[in-house]
């Protein structure tokens, strides 16, 4: 599977100097944990709603200080075309929970481990619903016929 | 997606086992052929953001056909 077609949601990107209290409304507006920052085409950072607490909050940052204050950087990105499983080993070498994804160098969405999360559990539902009925409600075997 | 500038974007997600929805009006189209990202107005709260769009949103066109004052 195409990462593009693996990611379940939506992304909000915000200009660097944005306020952090803007930022942080912004993800509930949008329902998102975390809002990428670019600069015209360029990606420049992400902030997730745990930096705001570890990095604004916790320090007693301004409400007004800008977003770029807080952000991380550089950006782990993967190619909207990749496979899931490069997503799988970015995740593992960077130790971060979302990735954003490029399309011809421009930044076009992102993906979370949740995302991923989700399609292991689904598929894990999917192969152990047919042992799972077998133990509940025994065999089916058809019987074989007696030989004459 | 495609959208042109005035639709409703709408936006179903789930908080914590529950339902939500969150819509945004389309500003400005930044991408080629009216696809994003888009500058959008979020429905609450008036904040502008761009919006790169993922499965959970859906456009909801805006009708042209206003009536008349």
């Amino acid at each position: 599977m195409r990462i593009i077609d693996a990611t379940r949601r939506s992304a909000v990107a915000v200009a660097p100097d944005r306020p952090i209290a803007e930022v942080a409304q912004l993800m509930e507006d949008a329902t998102v944990g975390a809002v990428v920052v670019v600069d015209g085409d360029d990606l420049v950072g992400i902030v997730t709603d745990r930096d705001l607490v570890r990095r604004a909050l916790a320090h007693r940052l301004d409400p007004d200080a800008r977003v770029d204050a807080v952000m991380s950087t550089p950006v782990v990105t993967i190619d909207a075309g990749a496979d899931l499983r490069d997503a799988y080993r970015l995740f593992d070498a960077h130790a971060v929970r979302r990735l954003a994804i490029t399309q011809d160098g421009r930044f076009v969405g992102v993906i979370a481990i949740d995302d991923l999360l989700m399609d292991v559990t689904a598929d894990l539902v999917a192969i152990t619903r047919p042992v799972t009925a077998e133990v509940l409600f025994g065999h089916h075997d058809v019987p074989v016929p007696a030989r004459t | 997606m495609q959208a042109k500038v005035g639709d409703r974007i709408v936006i179903k997600a789930h908080k914590v086992g529950k339902r939500i929805e969150r819509d945004c009006e389309v500003l400005e189209v930044h991408g080629a052929d009216g696809g994003p990202p888009f500058l959008v107005r979020w429905g609450d709260t008036g904040r502008e953001s761009l919006f790169y769009p993922g499965p959970d949103a859906a456009v909801e066109p805006y009708d042209t056909a206003q009536p008349a004052a």
